[in-house]
């Protein structure tokens, strides 16, 4: 599958106008932000802070965000326009996704910097909120795809907010309930693993897994987000 | 050479032929009309030449290629589209929606202004999507599906809604485009359009191919073959055309009581109306 990178880059830029001046979607860039000048008053050593903060923001910005830039286009048709054009489905979804990488990126740093926390790993850190960002996005774009409006994109999020920020809760209760424990492979459980490493006493091993983890996750709902994306270009 | 050539396209939605043995060929440089009412399966059709549907049987070409190719980026370089599906980025400007376009396309900047000109809102290029008016938001629609000079276009119901005003302008630049060798596949149910922009049309009618012709042989063959005369003291006849009544007319003629001399020819409208006994919408 072909990419062009100026196709792409084309479509950023149109993102990043339309989502400057959509302000009801823009907003969701302060939450992490809020959320941190709100655990940083609890001290930046609140159990779990860190964790509620990146895990609830990866759903209400990274995928809230995504879901409403796709579905905006459903609804406006501006998205069928967009496939009738050279653009193929890569340019078009990296394109999209770019905004919402570098948007979620700049303001989970921002609210990192102010919540002062420090990682155990900074590369294992920066590569599981890269990870996450990308599998976000991607849930994103497949909640986008499976509405028909904006009001139906935020709605469209909630599953995603209730298993993968619900997730690490719902750990707590497989000793009650043994289903439960298939969540510990959510990549919200994974990532408050790796954020809960003690600077003495991890292996490699302890780093890897959690990311293999959430790389799986990224790969997974990347390749289904792409497939849908093109199953949309049919209207059968 | 044919651009477009559809050999016995048969689409099925669950228990309804929306298209039905559609057999048909659009040489370059045409302007053809498809004509229906609406839900006859004239989208459809759209659909079909350009990569968004697979017909049940039958083939499909354009540009001599199974119209399934038309989802690869260099086929859609060569044609453009603007159906009631298309849209605009609202809180852009005609401008900032035309550079997209342009650089999607991999044009020179020079493209956007000579677009802007061509559907006449070049003064208006910094008005928001979202403040302009339907007629205005066509004319941009049009815009994009041009930019790039395609050497196919797909209108379905361009003029829908517009009022005569905006409609002339579109009428003005498509005969422009066609001058300049764009070949255009026109889908309406406005049979003044049809008549007033089409080489050929075919007329569709519940997923089947009517009749196909130009406007011009269309009226020949569905004509009633009969004269209207009326004369000075206010007698009118329908005479059926035929030697007798040459003789009849040259007569009457001569005399100088003729007022008035007409042959009696149909309207696309009517046309359609004979032929499926249908009223159009």
């Amino acid at each position: 599958m072909s990419i062009s990178l100026k196709r792409a880059w084309a479509i950023f830029v149109k993102d990043y106008k339309e989502f400057s001046r959509n302000y009801a979607v823009s907003f969701s860039v302060i939450v992490p932000i809020l959320f941190a000048f709100l655990f940083r008053s609890a001290g930046p050593s609140l159990p779990g802070a860190i964790g509620f903060l990146l895990n609830t923001s990866f759903v209400l910005l990274t995928c809230l965000v995504q879901a409403c830039l796709i579905a905006e286009e459903k609804e406006r048709n501006t998205l069928r326009s967009l496939m009738m054009t050279p653009a193929t489905t890569m340019d078009v979804l990296i394109g999209k996704s770019t905004l919402v990488f570098v948007v979620s990126a700049a303001a989970l740093t921002i609210a990192i910097y102010i919540l002062g926390y420090k990682p155990t790993s900074m590369w294992a850190f920066v590569a599981a909120i890269i990870l996450s960002i990308i599998l976000y996005t991607a849930a994103g774009t497949i909640c986008g795809l499976f509405s028909k409006t904006l009001l139906e994109a935020s709605l469209s999020i909630m599953p995603v907010a209730l298993v993968f920020t619900g997730a690490p809760w719902g750990v707590l209760l497989a000793d009650n309930f043994p289903l439960f424990k298939v969540l510990e492979y959510a990549p919200s459980v994974q990532l408050v693993h790796l954020l809960t490493l003690h600077n003495a006493g991890f292996t490699t091993g302890d780093l890897l897994k959690p990311l293999l983890i959430m790389l799986a996750w990224a790969a997974l709902l990347t390749i289904a987000s792409v497939m849908l994306y093109q199953r949309r270009l049919k209207d059968e | 050479m044919d651009v477009i050539q559809v050999e016995h396209v048969r689409k099925r939605f669950r228990d309804k032929d929306a298209l039905d043995d559609v057999s048909f060929s659009i040489p370059k440089g045409e302007i053809f009309g498809f004509l229906g009412p609406s839900g006859s399966g004239k989208t459809t059709l759209i659909k079909i030449l350009t990569a968004q549907l697979s017909p049940t049987s039958g083939q499909a070409s354009v540009f001599n290629q199974p119209a399934e190719m038309m989802h690869q980026s260099s086929q859609k370089m060569r044609f453009g589209i603007l159906t009631d599906n298309s849209g605009l980025y609202e809180r852009l400007t005609i401008e900032e929606n035309l550079e997209l376009y342009r650089k999607l396309y991999d044009l020179p900047k020079s493209s956007v202004d000579r677009v802007l000109q061509f559907v006449n809102l070049s003064g208006e290029r910094k008005k928001k999507v979202n403040l302009l008016s339907k007629g205005m938001r066509q004319r941009v629609l049009l815009a994009c599906a041009v930019i790039h000079e395609p050497e196919l276009l797909f209108l379905d119901e361009p003029t829908s809604a517009l009022d005569p005003v905006n409609s002339a302008h579109i009428y003005k630049g498509l005969r422009y485009l066609n001058e300049n060798g764009t070949t255009i596949f026109l889908t309406t149910h406005n049979m003044t359009e049809a008549e007033l922009m089409c080489n050929r049309v075919a007329i569709l009618y519940q997923g089947q191919v009517q009749t196909i012709g130009s406007p011009k042989e269309l009226k020949k063959q569905h004509r009633d073959n009969v004269v209207c005369v009326d004369l000075i003291n206010g007698e009118t006849y329908e005479l059926p055309i035929g030697e007798g009544t040459a003789d009849q007319i040259a007569d009457w003629m001569k005399q100088g009581i003729i007022d008035r001399l007409e042959t009696k020819e149909p309207s696309l409208g009517d046309i359609f109306i004979k032929m499926t006994g249908s009223e159009l919408l």
